[in-house]
């Protein structure tokens, strides 16, 4: 008998969410993610001033601002014609890698460790409902401390943030040729410092915290594997002088690793509340000619995250498809995988933050005054916290006539396709053991473990649609 | 606590005023002489990025919060539960004398559907039911960041969502603290003044007077530039930022003495634009936020005699 599971809200994640779950034999036979807030950004940002797209764009998420800063900012780059600087570069870069660090640490321990840390039932916010925690109480102790103890470090992360651009979230100096101010010696030095805390925080606490989940929560190294399709747009890649630190944009399926290609990318509509009206959709619509309208009578939609796809495939984009792609982790993917490696990933880039800082000239200035030109019309891709960021514009009249965003969450949380192909988290589920239906934990473990942001992956939602379940039903 | 040597007594006071309230909550809260009220934060449409700002808060922390100043009951990004049991535990608190936070616009397209916010009992619950209901039993609501006091980005046009401000679907006094994102200091000074003495001292828009009192134009450190008509060019200039389309003159927070993220830095040091993010009004009102040698068209400007959209 199939039984149906529901969870409304899915917490410690931005944005609002739903999950279905079909329930067979203690197994799940099909999943269903829907991105349930709408917003519209897209739309909002025609008719505006195509620099506001740096400051508008990165109020579509508080947890990832920085990302859409840098994929606006390349895409009007690409759109002006204008080259950074390897300093601009190298600034703009360390301010990313900061939000690399905020982000990660605060979803390992403030996202992640409530789903296997057993934390203090004093406090009415980490009441759990269940009852699978598995640390002997002197390493639950232990990560408990480092919950509270992280707090400071992901909060210092955005110290050095805000040394460089101005605040966090939504910061001001990620621009057109780099960053806005300079990088003076008590900045670098500041930076530098607190950036070695950081680094002592994650090799000294942080790498073991998730070795301890990993030892005790074993079985999760063979669950929510998805397709094994990973792709990167890269990051922290192709400098002048520096080389590649970290990843170059490359694909892999089927066990081959290929160069990406940006004119490969389509997004598909056919199960989200959205309609085409610009032409034949069946294979997907390029993000440059992709416009669609609201529909919110399509019987089969269900959610209003899109369906973007590679080659017609769906991908898994983040920390795990990154360290896989350049090589430096190739355990496994899964649940248990892709946890390890966003943890991997923070140490990694902070590596990579001190090369950037050691090749800093102080009082260098990368602003110019830029023009808008009638026309024009450019693309940012960027690799980012939760894996590749696409904004694609158009300026017509200098002002934007178009604006496109695929994120990474609409790659890892995505509907089916058009030729009814799950989307990656979906597949992820397909198989996972629940061994008590009336507290389905796993299912909340390995959707967390892909670091959703429904913020920025929704557009619209309608209700109506949703077969009206109570959380659980026979 | 800063870097900054200016010797201004209102300076440092403001600076301490957070901190002062805070620490009196702690003593008193020991002394049992007030008692810890619940607490719920509700994120709706809109980024999230104020309860990140909270915890991007320090003196007191988030730790803080949680454990001396408030049982903090429930909130979407660090609640350990979900589902069912996490929506029995935000409506649980009906009944009880408790706090309501709201950040995020709340979506009154379609009867809210726009934005649903979980699941009760199998019922899908939008943000306008919520709202409406934690908001009707409340001893205080409080409207943190842009889209909850005003609509802020989620109702920038054509506001595909008709995303309004908190205040708008509720008959009874919010207080508001704007910006994108809220200070934390704005919030817990706040939390902590209801906590001792109840509400603060409001402005005629409900914004408490600590923090919100004086503009950013008359306590930026380049007004001299100003004065003197010395006017940056482009980003990263180091004079006045005015031709650029700063909105400190319209602006009223105090970032310029404050500063963001333990103090460090703020838009104009980081030789940008205030873009205004702690005005009503603000995305729409205040654009362009970059422009190059452009002094403001000022019909364009809001200043706090005009009616904005609430």
């Amino acid at each position: 008998m199939t039984k149906k599971i529901v969870i409304n809200p899915v917490t410690r994640i931005s944005g609002f969410m739903e999950i279905q779950a079909d329930i067979e034999n203690n197994q799940v036979v099909d999943a269903k993610t829907a991105g349930l807030m709408f917003r519209g950004f897209e739309k909002m940002l025609n008719g505006r001033n195509p620099f506001d797209a740096v400051y508008f764009t990165q109020r579509i998420c508080g947890i990832c601002s920085t990302a859409h800063s840098m994929a606006s900012t390349l895409a009007l780059e690409d759109a002006l014609g204008v080259v950074p600087s390897e300093q601009g570069r190298y600034l703009r870069d360390i301010i990313h890698g900061c939000e690399f660090l905020q982000n990660h640490i605060r979803h390992f321990y403030q996202y992640t460790i409530p789903d296997f840390v057993k934390l203090p039932e004093d406090y009415p916010l980490f009441k759990a409902d269940h009852y699978d925690f598995r640390l002997p109480r002197e390493k639950n102790d232990r990560l408990v401390k480092d919950y509270f103890d992280s707090l400071d470090l992901s909060r210092s992360a955005h110290e050095m943030l805000a040394v460089l651009g101005g605040k966090a979230p939504h910061n001001h100096g990620v621009f057109i040729g780099g960053i806005t101010t300079q990088a003076t010696t008590d900045k670098i030095i500041k930076i530098k410092s607190i950036l070695h805390a950081i680094d002592k925080f994650i090799n000294d606490r942080m790498l073991p915290d998730v070795n301890t989940i990993a030892e005790y929560y074993s079985e999760y190294f063979s669950m929510g594997r998805g397709y094994g399709n990973l792709l990167s747009f890269g990051c922290f890649n192709g400098y002048q002088d520096l080389g590649t630190l970290y990843v170059d944009p490359l694909v892999y399926t089927g066990g081959k690793t290929r160069v990406f290609n940006p004119d490969d990318i389509t997004e598909e509509i056919d199960y989200a509340w959205y309609q085409d009206t610009q032409k034949d959709t069946k294979n997907g619509d390029k993000p440059f000619e992709a416009d669609p309208r609201a529909d919110m009578n399509k019987a089969q939609a269900y959610s209003w995250v899109k369906a973007p796809r590679y080659n017609n495939l769906p991908f898994e984009t983040g920390p795990l498809a990154r360290l896989w792609l350049s090589g430096e982790y190739r355990n496994g993917i899964s649940t248990m995988d892709r946890t390890i490696a966003r943890v991997l990933e923070v140490r990694k880039i902070a590596s990579i933050m001190n090369i950037l800082i050691d090749n800093l000239i102080p009082g260098v200035s990368v602003q110019k005054e830029y023009t808008i030109p009638e026309t024009a019309m450019g693309k940012g891709l960027i690799d980012t916290t939760r894996g590749a960021l696409g904004h694609w514009l158009r300026v017509n009249d200098q002002v934007i006539s178009f604006y496109q965003i695929i994120t990474p969450s609409a790659w890892n949380l995505s509907t089916r396709s058009n030729s009814e192909v799950k989307g990656t988290a979906e597949e992820a589920l397909i198989g996972t053991p629940i061994r008590d239906i009336n507290n389905p934990i796993e299912i909340g473990r390995t959707i967390r473990s892909f670091d959703p942001c429904i913020s920025c992956a929704t557009h619209i939602y309608t209700g109506g649609k949703h077969i009206n379940t109570i959380q659980v039903v026979q | 606590m800063s870097k900054r040597s200016i010797t201004c007594p209102e300076y440092q006071e403001r600076l301490n005023t957070a901190a002062t309230l805070v620490d009196t909550v702690k003593t008193q809260i020991r002394q049992g002489a007030i008692k810890k009220k619940n607490f719920v934060w509700l994120e709706l449409t809109g980024c999230s990025g104020n309860i990140i700002s909270l915890l991007d808060g320090s003196n007191p922390d988030f730790k803080y919060l949680i454990s001396q100043m408030t049982y903090f009951i429930f909130n979407n990004s660090l609640s350990a539960s979900e589902g069912q049991n996490a929506m029995e535990q935000l409506f649980g608190v009906l009944g009880s004398d408790f706090i309501f936070a709201v950040e995020g616009a709340v979506a009154t397209k379609n009867n809210g559907l726009y934005n649903i916010i979980g699941r009760l009992n199998g019922k899908a619950v939008t943000a306008l039911d919520a709202v409406q209901i934690l908001g009707a039993e409340a001893s205080y609501v409080i409207a943190i960041g842009a889209c909850a006091t005003h609509g802020g980005v989620s109702a920038a046009r054509p506001n595909p969502a008709e995303c309004v401000g908190v205040q708008s679907v509720l008959n009874r006094k919010v207080i508001k603290l704007t910006g994108c994102p809220c200070h934390p200091d704005w919030f817990m000074g706040t939390l902590a003044h209801i906590l001792l003495y109840g509400e603060p001292e409001l402005d005629s828009r409900d914004r408490p007077l600590l923090f919100y009192s004086t503009l950013i134009h008359d306590r930026c450190p380049r007004r001299s530039y100003f004065d003197q008509g010395i006017f940056a060019e482009k980003l990263g200039d180091k004079t006045c930022m005015f031709k650029l389309g700063c909105r400190g003159p319209v602006t009223r927070t105090d970032c310029p003495i404050r500063q963001w993220n333990e103090y460090v830095n703020w838009p104009v040091e980081d030789d940008t634009p205030c873009i205004g993010c702690a005005q009503f009004g603000f995305p729409d009102a205040m654009e362009p936020f970059i422009s190059y040698n452009t002094t403001r068209n000022s019909t364009r400007e809001v200043n706090d005699d005009q009616e904005n959209r609430d």
